[in-house]
């Protein structure tokens, strides 16, 4: 046996141990995709609009403080849209003054001046941090969130041509909904006071105004699971921002039923217990969401802690703990995608792709073995290490196998033959035009190699395409296509030839080739 | 040796070209008129909406599920029978308005289908199901392990007892059609004695599930359908530069209408037969555009050596040669591929269907494209091809 044989058969033997030694055991090995193991797939949109609008909200407030403490009148300040602020009423002298201002603490901002009216916009780059920023904050929270709820190995990331969707892939979902409301809470635990209330409608509150709402009241529905149905009528202005809970925990009332407790830092704490002195006697309403959780009347002085009262059972006051505990989101999300695969449905899908491709790769054997015989042993050979190789490949890389995916590599069990359909066609033609077995073999090899090469790279320009288009099943399915086509590259050509060699190579008269 | 054609065969192609242009003229044209008439049949990913897998423990009558959704106003509903005779898809597009329903608030398009599938599963339940859980029973069938679990923990299990008993109900619907017919059943699976007879009185055995349901926003396809279109295009784009650079800038062309014939031809066989356009069908079409070219490549490549030493040929026997001397290839290299997506079309399975039919026609298509039309295009530009000979 020559040199280099022995080499070549060294490397095949090598990448057969390296495949089995990185897929085995398969079960741990090779990840099963939602569709095949049960799950429940979602996207969520970030509606970072709104994370832009509480922003300007707090730009709105610090460049009031900034007029008052510069003793510059105003009319009015206030938020247009998500990204602009007003500025109404404003003395033409104090023009100067409001420009230094602006240009000093307002470098986000730009600015037109009109007479009286100053209009303000984000600038569009800190506009897009500033999404990106409550994307990203929204990812952590979430992640946080799904980790303490304790879901084994779950998926978590961005999505989207603009960056601003979320992916979460939660196998074997054991309780699709509570998960799902704990993901969405925007976690925004809030304190006003009640100025009126409760009625039965929102028409009936705003009756109360004759229809009319001053600017620093708002009306908030109640949660109808803690409080009886209904709305009330709330100062806007919120009397210790979410920002300084610290932190939360099971508690109970008095009467020993559960309850959430919940604590603010040292900032938090002074604030809350100046407004708690100052409104001993009136109600105060505990807003989560949008949504008032609890009214009670200020009975006392209450400065660092606090509970939660209402008809909570215990997951709810476990899943409110939590979500307080991860902190708040910076924006709502909103669903946009869900998928729920069932348990029963994964296994059948698992089998019938087993039998597919089972039945594919029969299919592809018993036409190889007929028309090529001999050579056909070899293609058959080459094909299955194609296989033990992607599956080894996929391994490596973790990656996940979806029924696309096993259409994927269903596939790919065609595509390889084709290359050796292309070299036994090429050495077939070789040998009609009178070659020598050896050199048939030889130019066979050698003249498909380009051919094959252009070939397979165009079904991997595609499936690039694919990836780069597709969510994940469709990802998984171009992946095993690429795996697939770049291993056929190295059985079809490299180890189907060394099986040649080793077949016909000792032999010193050679006259017949089974082919 | 076992050969498809004994000597290098002779076949006239080139002068058939007009034939073949207008039998896939007219398929594609007769695409073009089911388009504009009735349009593709989107699927959720494209169109948004709920779609629901559900499975009876009988068999059913498409017409009794058609009438049980009638009652809730989703008559309309698309209702697809997928093998055997009791398993089907229900696809709709509704709202709450559709179904004359309202919500006291403002909802989200995800959490409106949500409330539709709610209503769909009440439509289907039976008067007993209904009853069942209405008293506030637990349906096993129907049920996540949690959700099990935490039921009868409720109804004074132990944690241990209640978790190792979900599990065992969910292994035994894994294991099976995804119903359980009989209490008895669960006995077997190994559920303790004491769990199965406070089950027989605090739960019930549901006679259908929902072996997935999925809600898809409106938002969602609208993003999709471009994002498809563009990577269509790019990847055609791909193979236009790619084959241009390796042969020449009018095999590139002549490879890249044979490629759009080949997709566009898929595309009107989806249309001819209501597949659904999914996202797997978008993948399988991009698929063919990577994998159609393979055999276009191979005679080119042979048309290429053929060029130079066939110099004193005109351009019509250059081509036919070329054809004809890769033509077992052209056929067996697609044959292959067409063998194992044939089993994929038979044994994968509903859910992959669309796709492997979408490559079943896209590489019939390819075959046949190859043979009669890629080299035909270039007889069609001969005169460019030739000047260039010259010069």
């Amino acid at each position: 046996m020559d040199k280099s044989l022995t080499w070549k058969i060294g490397l095949i033997i090598a990448v057969i141990v390296l495949s089995i030694f990185l897929l085995y055991p398969p079960k741990d090995k090779i990840n099963l995709g939602l569709d095949l193991k049960g799950g429940m797939h979602l996207v969520m949109e970030v509606v970072t609009d709104e994370a832009l609008a509480i922003q300007t909200d707090m730009s709105a407030t610090q460049l009031r403080g900034l007029f008052k403490d510069g003793s510059i009148p105003y009319e009015r300040i206030s938020r247009k849209g998500f990204n602009r602020i007003e500025i109404t009423g404003v003395p033409l002298e104090d023009e100067r003054k409001i420009k230094d201002i602006l240009d000093d603490d307002f470098r986000d901002w730009t600015y037109t001046v009109g007479g009286s009216l100053i209009s303000l916009a984000l600038r569009p780059n800190i506009e897009q941090q500033l999404r990106e920023q409550s994307v990203d904050q929204a990812l952590e929270t979430i992640r946080n969130r799904v980790d303490e709820f304790g879901v084994a190995e779950p998926t978590i990331q961005k999505e989207g041509l603009a960056g601003d969707r979320i992916l979460i892939e939660l196998p074997g979902i054991d309780n699709p909904e509570r998960v799902k409301g704990l993901i969405k809470s925007t976690a925004m635990l809030e304190f006003h006071l009640v100025v009126n209330g409760p009625y039965l409608t929102e028409e009936a509150a705003l009756q109360e105004y004759n229809g009319q709402l001053p600017d620093d009241l708002e009306i908030v529905r109640t949660n109808p699971r803690r409080l009886d149905k209904g709305f009330y009528v709330l100062k806007s202005a919120t009397v210790v921002p979410g920002k300084d809970l610290k932190g939360a925990r099971r508690a109970q009332d008095e009467y020993g039923a559960p309850a959430v407790g919940f604590s603010f830092n040292s900032q938090g704490a002074t604030q809350f217990e100046r407004f708690t002195a100052a409104n001993i006697g009136k109600p105060l309403s505990i807003v989560l969401d949008d949504r008032i959780e609890s009214v009670a009347t200020i009975q006392d002085v209450i400065s660092a802690d606090g509970i939660i009262k209402g008809r909570f059972t215990i997951d709810e006051v476990d899943d409110l703990v939590l979500v307080l505990r991860s902190g708040a989101l910076p924006a709502p999300l909103k669903y946009i995608e869900e998928r729920t695969i069932g348990p029963s449905l994964g296994a059948d899908s698992i089998r019938k792709g087993l039998t597919a491709a089972l039945g594919g790769l029969l299919l592809v054997i018993l036409f190889m073995l007929v028309y090529y015989r001999a050579a056909g042993i070899n293609s058959v050979l080459a094909l299955v290490l194609n296989m033990l190789i992607l599956m080894g490949i996929m391994a490596y890389f973790r990656a996940t196998l979806s029924l696309p995916g096993i259409a994927g590599i269903i596939l790919s069990i065609g595509m390889a033959v084709d290359a050796n359909v292309l070299i036994f066609e090429r050495i077939r033609e070789e040998l009609a035009s009178g070659k020598s077995p050896k050199s048939a073999i030889d130019a066979g090899f050698k003249k498909a190699f380009w051919t094959i090469f252009d070939a397979n790279l165009t079904t991997v320009i595609s499936a690039v395409f694919l990836f780069q288009f597709g969510t994940g099943p469709i990802k998984g399915f171009a992946v095993t296509l690429i795996i697939g086509i770049a291993a056929s590259m190295f059985t079809a050509i490299f180890v189907s030839r060394v099986i040649f060699e080793l077949t016909y190579g000792r032999r010193k008269k050679l006259s017949q080739i089974s082919i | 040796m076992l050969k498809l054609f004994k000597e290098e065969p002779k076949f006239k192609f080139i002068n058939k070209r007009f034939a073949a242009f207008a039998l896939s003229g007219l398929i594609i044209l007769a695409g073009v008129f089911v388009f504009a008439t009735r349009g593709f049949n989107w699927g959720i990913d494209f169109s948004g909406g709920t779609l629901i897998e559900v499975s009876f423990q009988e068999p059913t009558k498409i017409d009794q599920l058609r009438g049980a959704l009638a009652k809730i106003n989703l008559g309309d509903a698309q209702i697809t029978r997928i093998g055997g005779e009791n398993k089907f898809f229900i696809k709709t597009m509704a709202s709450l308005k559709k179904l004359n329903l309202q919500s006291g608030e403002q909802l989200e398009d995800i959490e409106e289908y949500e409330l539709v599938a709610r209503e769909i599963r009440n439509g289907i339940m039976s008067e007993s199901e209904r009853a069942a859980a209405a008293a506030g029973k637990i349906d096993l069938n129907n049920s996540a392990e949690g959700e099990i679990a935490r039921y009868l923990r409720d109804k004074g299990l132990g944690d241990e007892d209640a978790r190792e008993s979900a599990r065992l109900i969910l292994g035994l619907r894994k294991s099976g059609s995804g119903i359980i017919a009989d209490f008895s059943a669960l006995e077997k699976a190994g559920v303790k004695n004491r769990v199965v007879s406070l089950l027989r009185s605090e739960a019930f055995l549901g006679k259908y599930t929902f072996l997935s349901v999925e809600f898809v926003g409106p938002q969602v396809g609208k993003d999709l359908r471009r994002k498809a279109l563009l990577a269509c295009i790019w990847a055609l784009i791909g193979m236009l530069i790619y084959i241009g650079f390796r042969f020449k800038p009018l095999f590139g062309l002549s490879g890249i209408l044979t490629l759009a014939h080949d997709v566009l031809i898929a595309l009107a066989f989806i249309l001819f037969f209501r597949v659904e356009m999914s996202l797997q069908v978008v993948a399988a079409l991009l698929t063919i555009t990577g994998y159609s070219i393979n055999d276009t490549i191979v005679v080119f490549d042979r048309l290429r050596d053929n060029l130079k030493i066939m110099r004193k040929d005109n351009l019509e026997a250059i081509l036919d040669k070329s054809i004809n001397q890769t033509l077992s290839r052209s056929i067996f290299t697609s044959l292959t591929v067409l063998l194992t997506v044939l089993s994929l079309f038979l044994f994968g399975g509903e859910v992959i269907r669309p796709f492997a039919f979408t490559m079943l026609v896209g590489v019939i298509a390819g075959s046949y494209s190859t043979i009669y039309q890629s080299c035909a295009w270039l007889k069609v530009w001969e005169r460019f091809l030739l000047k260039r000979k010259k010069s």
